[in-house]
């Protein structure tokens, strides 16, 4: 029984590989006409070689991507078997940092790889059999979802919407999974020809006066090294006077920190100055419910701790205020295994409420800040009282604190 | 050899299931990320390629052929930054309420890196002319 479906299976994969295999019949020659004919592409600077070299430089980057993006998706939604922790305080800052960086640095890397494979296009006959269209199909995917990754995530730090028709932080997650998955299977489909390419002297074929490999690949690095030295100051602040291309600069906003969503936008400017605000802080044992000045009168801590923008950008900041883990005492429970909801006084959006893991919540660095550079916080970065912890992307520092629900872990 | 590649082929068709799965049950997708997906192809694909070869196919036909490899380097960092500076220097992602936001004049920025890389690519130029100098006679303009 086992056997004759063994067997079985055995001879459908056969009969699939086959068929897969099967030759289509070719196109009528009358159609190869423009790019498609042979020799339509004259440059002699592409080699498998090239490719090789340039497709092995994005591998990296596009792994170096995918990796500090799911750590940044990770933090945001994190799966129970993932804890991120609060120290090093500058770490998200370096991992997001770096992600933006390298998207921005792969782009001349993509459109020098695409160029040198852009005849493979025009390939002549278009499919020879299933197994050839299925392969052409995922190299569609793969271009696609890498246009996409880079364009979109250039789209997002110049801030730039409409052009983009969904969500932006979900469709770059999943074309994300759609490129490393695409590259994976390219990797594999082509690996004897990289192989032979990168450990088989190739010499330069092209002649006197035209662009050499090693001069592109020179020109791409150097666009790479453009790109990245113009942008990084929005994170690298001592690169900030050269960096005329950063969407951000570390020293610019109010109280010299910038600001991503103004109290004006989350419609909170009425509500943040009335007299009657309370921070409230139910927690399993009590209910605490403090003004401005019970705020004031608690212990009072200092820390520098960077804001760390998904965006790629960041500005350290001197924040004082009341640590979080106080609050939790105050609310009866223990501060090294709490959990702590923050809710701001936002109605909507995305960004209202975060959950503080217990690393966050018992490290003393995890403030409710009340102070900026030492004067109130300004409207715009969270007054009266906002969210500031070690190591967690900006997105989820709460401004406006309105509630903070503490729960005990165990 | 074999093994690496359909455990490689085999992990990549798992992750774009994964791809296709993940965004047809995210709400937060919708059909606008396929169409700009395929946008972006065909932007890239039908225009800028094509027109970049045509660009590359004029300097073949009008630059001196010494000086093909130079100016081809330097047309290929000039659009590589011009890609990433564009959405910057369109400024729409601006909000009046909010001056932190992309605060600099980023025409003027990519103006300046223009100019460097065109004033560094005139200088290579000159310093091999130079260098050619003595082995062959002045070429003709």
């Amino acid at each position: 029984m086992v056997r004759d479906l063994a067997a079985g299976l055995a001879g459908l994969a056969r009969r699939g590989h086959s068929w897969l295999n099967t030759p289509l019949p070719p196109p009528p020659a009358t159609l190869r006409r423009g790019p498609l004919r042979r020799g339509a592409f004259e440059s002699r600077l592409r080699s498998p070689r090239l490719t090789s070299l340039l497709g092995s430089a994005l591998a990296v980057a596009f792994t170096v991507c995918f990796v500090t993006g799911l750590i940044s998706h990770f933090i945001q939604h994190p799966p129970s078997w993932f804890a991120w922790p609060s120290r090093p305080v500058n770490l998200y800052r370096v991992t997001q940092g770096v992600h933006v960086a390298t998207g921005l640095a792969l782009v001349p890397l993509l459109g020098a790889k695409l160029w040198s494979v852009y005849p493979r296009l025009f390939g002549w006959p278009p499919v020879r059999n299933l197994a050839h269209m299925i392969e052409r199909a995922s190299i569609a995917a793969l271009v696609a979802a890498a246009l996409f990754q880079l364009i979109s995530g250039i789209l997002n730090i110049a801030r730039w919407y409409t052009p983009m028709p969904f969500f932006f932080t979900a469709g770059h997650y999943w074309s994300a999974w759609l490129a490393i998955g695409a590259l994976l299977t390219h990797i594999g489909v082509k690996l004897p020809i990289i192989r032979t390419a990168l450990t088989r002297p190739t010499p330069d074929r092209v002649t006197d006066g035209g662009l050499s490999r090693r001069g592109l690949l020179g020109a791409a690095g150097v666009a790479a090294g453009v790109i990245t030295l113009t942008t990084a100051g929005q994170t690298v602040a001592p690169l900030a006077p050269v960096s005329v291309l950063a969407p951000r600069r570390p020293r610019s906003g109010p109280q010299n920190v910038p600001v991503n969503k103004t109290a004006g936008a989350a419609g909170v400017r009425n509500a943040l100055f009335d007299p009657a605000y309370r921070l409230t802080v139910p927690g399993p044992a009590r209910r605490v419910r403090l003004g401005l000045t019970d705020l004031a009168a608690l212990p009072q801590h200092t820390v520098v701790l960077p804001i760390s923008c998904v965006e790629g950008w960041s500005s350290t900041g001197t924040w004082t205020g009341v640590r979080l883990r106080d609050l939790v005492v105050l609310a009866g429970a223990d501060p090294d295994d709490a959990e702590a909801y923050v809710e701001s006084l936002e109605a909507r959006g995305r960004y209202r409420a975060t959950t503080v893991p217990p690393a966050h919540v018992r490290d003393p660095y995890t403030l409710i800040a009340l102070r900026l550079g030492g004067e109130p916080l300004h409207p715009d970065h969270g007054y009266p009282a906002r969210l500031i912890a070690p190591n967690r992307p900006g997105v989820l520092q709460t401004k406006w604190v309105s509630r903070i629900t503490v729960r005990s872990n165990s | 050899m074999r093994t690496v590649r359909r455990a490689l082929i085999g992990a990549g068709v798992l992750g774009m299931t994964y791809a296709v799965i993940g965004a047809l049950t995210d709400p937060d997708v919708k059909g606008g990320a396929l169409l700009f997906l395929i946008g972006v192809l065909i932007a890239h694909d039908a225009i800028l390629l094509p027109l970049v070869i045509g660009v590359g196919a004029l300097i073949g036909r009008f630059v001196p052929l010494r000086r093909h490899a130079l100016i081809r380097a330097a047309l290929l960092i000039t659009l590589a930054v011009t890609i990433v500076a564009v959405p910057l220097v369109l400024g729409r992602g601006r909000a009046a309420d909010n001056p932190s936001l992309l605060p600099l004049n980023y025409g003027r920025g990519l103006l300046e890196i223009y100019g460097l890389i065109w004033v560094s690519t005139a200088l290579a130029a000159a310093v091999r002319a130079r260098k050619e100098r003595p082995a062959r006679a002045p070429a003709p303009p």
